[in-house]
């Protein structure tokens, strides 16, 4: 990594990086995703934020990002959990997602410590960084919200150049929906939705995803998947008397909650 | 019939506004006002004779869809009246696709098969995503009939048949309490939908909408929003504060005040309605109580 200034001013530059987000409790896949990146010769490891919610034993994630100097951002989830809010700030409108958010909040609100939630409040909400010739904005949602979805089939090509010209960006990563997707513009920007590593992405796998993105000639992103004891992860959330629909989403790939908030083609692929 | 509705005006207090955050949503009002039924709680008052805002001819919403794809738009929708008695829907919902994506709303009563396997065809071949909402208040055939006409329940639940048999996933959209007889009751949503898991749908989506003291409920009136009820609250969390309506007339920042010449922002300019809405109609303290969205989600 080194320091240089662009048009946004100063900002730290990669070759080549790791990045996640959606980590929803998960150590499990945390410990194994920044395992793989480690081995992947990159030079920093970033989080685009959610560290809760989902899954069991909230506290466990912290201890990892930390010592491995993970650059993280604030997410809606570490937002709500920071400033003491009633709900996750999800921006579901749907009862059933909204049931099922309620649960998962009150749990990861009461098993986070006071010296976590300040943590997370102390974190930012966007990060930019220089990527060989590319500028890079990251953010949780969109860069205009931190609980906007930004779906592929939901996501027109017209909001992108938007996005890209008012928040001067060349690249934009995102995570927030769960779902991982990557699109490049004619005129040269990319999109990157990172998905999670918290939960898998309802294609019947159990698996989970990040992204690398390499600066070269073109800006490469490669989705990389994990693979991690989620057998064990499952056990936990029963133990801690989690919805048993969560759990079965951990074992089978396929979601059964925040079902609502898909648009008719990414819920037209799951099984539910 | 814009007699029907009230008409905005000061008095003698300062109205307040939602201010304008972003263009996210553009609504078409396709049909104006005119529908194949005639429900009690309609929105706007619609139905199939004479309507009091008139469609939109197929150049006018193309031009609208145009200068909002420039503009950024993240999805649009269609709406009326009934969007399927435009004779041109199905090419603007293509024209529509390729911009952004799109969701039509329908009472589900105009619809052949054929027009669902040529909607299948769109949804398959679009770059982005079609969403159909289709009306249906009840799970009983006599309780929605009621309020939306005889044979609606039929032929709406037979387009939601179709719509799953072509691999579309139709929204169910139901409004709370449609009478208007204060029946509101917490389980309308689950029996939505597990009547559509009933109907073999394994995807149920379903989405409950207040009743409204607007169209054809207006003569119910109802309080107007003021400053202080608003004192502390986020007015960017309105949708009138990123969505836009193009009408016959005119821009309107709210698809169910559409048409109402008080609420009108532009005459036919999208930017130039980017400006602050008027919250003074009754209509705005039910978006403000609920903290409802037009949207899908």
């Amino acid at each position: 990594m080194t320091a240089i200034v662009n048009a946004m001013g100063p900002v730290a530059a990669y070759r080549r990086i790791a990045v996640f987000g959606g980590v929803y409790s998960n150590a499990l896949a945390l410990e194994a995703t920044l395992e793989d990146a480690r081995r992947r010769d990159v030079e920093a490891v970033f989080c685009l934020g959610d560290m809760g919610g989902f899954g069991p034993h909230p506290d466990r994630v912290f201890p990892l990002l930390r010592a491995a100097a993970v650059l993280s951002l604030q997410g809606n989830y570490d937002e709500s959990l920071a400033s003491g809010r009633d709900d996750c700030g999800c921006g579901y409108t749907d009862p059933r997602d909204n049931h099922f958010a309620r649960i998962s909040y009150a749990y990861t609100f009461a098993h986070t410590s006071a010296e976590n939630k300040a943590w997370l409040g102390s974190l930012p909400r966007h990060r930019r960084v220089q990527l060989g010739g590319s500028s890079v904005l990251m953010c949780h949602g969109s860069p205009r919200g931190v609980n906007e979805f930004l779906w592929e089939s939901t996501t027109p090509n017209g909001l992108l150049r938007r996005l890209f010209r008012d928040h001067a960006a060349d690249v934009i990563l995102c995570t927030h929906t769960g779902i991982k997707w990557h699109r490049a513009l004619p005129e040269g920007q990319h999109l990157v939705n990172v998905g999670a590593i918290g939960r898998p992405e309802n294609d019947g796998s159990p698996r989970v995803w990040y992204a690398l993105l390499t600066a070269g000639c073109e800006l490469e992103v490669e989705f990389v998947p994990v693979r991690y004891d989620h057998s064990r992860l499952a056990r936990q959330m029963d133990a801690e008397g989690l919805p048993p629909e969560f759990a079965e989403t951990v074992r089978t790939g396929w979601w059964t909650t925040c079902l609502e908030s898909l648009p008719a083609r990414e819920r037209a692929r799951g099984r539910f | 019939m814009r007699d029907m509705v009230p008409v905005l005006e000061a008095r003698g207090t300062r109205v307040p506004s939602a201010p304008f955050v972003r263009f996210s949503t553009l609504w078409v009002q396709v049909t104006g006002t005119w529908c194949n039924l005639q429900c009690v709680h309609c929105l706007n008052a619609s139905g199939p004779r004479d309507p009091w805002l008139k469609p939109l001819c197929a150049e006018r919403v193309r031009h609208a869809i145009r200068e909002s794809e420039a503009l950024g738009v993240k999805d649009i929708y269609f709406t009326g009246g009934e969007p399927f008695l435009h004779r041109e829907i199905l090419p603007l919902l293509g024209f529509a696709l390729a911009a952004a994506p799109t969701t039509v709303l329908t009472n589900g009563a105009a619809i052949s098969e054929a027009t669902v396997a040529a909607l299948a065809s769109l949804a398959r071949d679009a770059p982005y995503s079609l969403e159909i909402r289709v009306s249906l208040d009840d799970v009983d055939p006599e309780g929605n009939d009621r309020v939306r006409g005889r044979g609606a329940w039929a032929r709406a639940v037979l387009t939601i048949r179709r719509l799953h048999a072509h691999g579309l996933l139709p929204i169910v959209a139901a409004t709370e309490d449609p009478g208007g007889e204060g029946q509101v009751g917490p389980g309308l949503y689950g029996r939505l939908r597990d009547f559509l898991v009933g109907l073999g749908i394994d995807k149920p989506r379903v989405k409950i909408l207040p009743l409204f003291p607007v169209g054809r409920l207006a003569s119910r009136g109802g309080d107007l929003l003021s400053e202080e009820m608003l004192d502390g609250f986020d007015r960017a969390r309105l949708q009138c504060a990123e969505a836009r309506v193009v009408a016959d007339g005119g821009v309107y920042a709210c698809p169910i005040l559409a048409g109402l010449p008080g609420a009108r922002l532009s005459a036919g300019d999208l930017e130039e309605s980017f400006r602050p809405a008027p919250l003074s109609h009754p209509g705005c303290v039910t978006c403000f109580e609920t903290g409802m969205t037009c949207r899908n989600a």
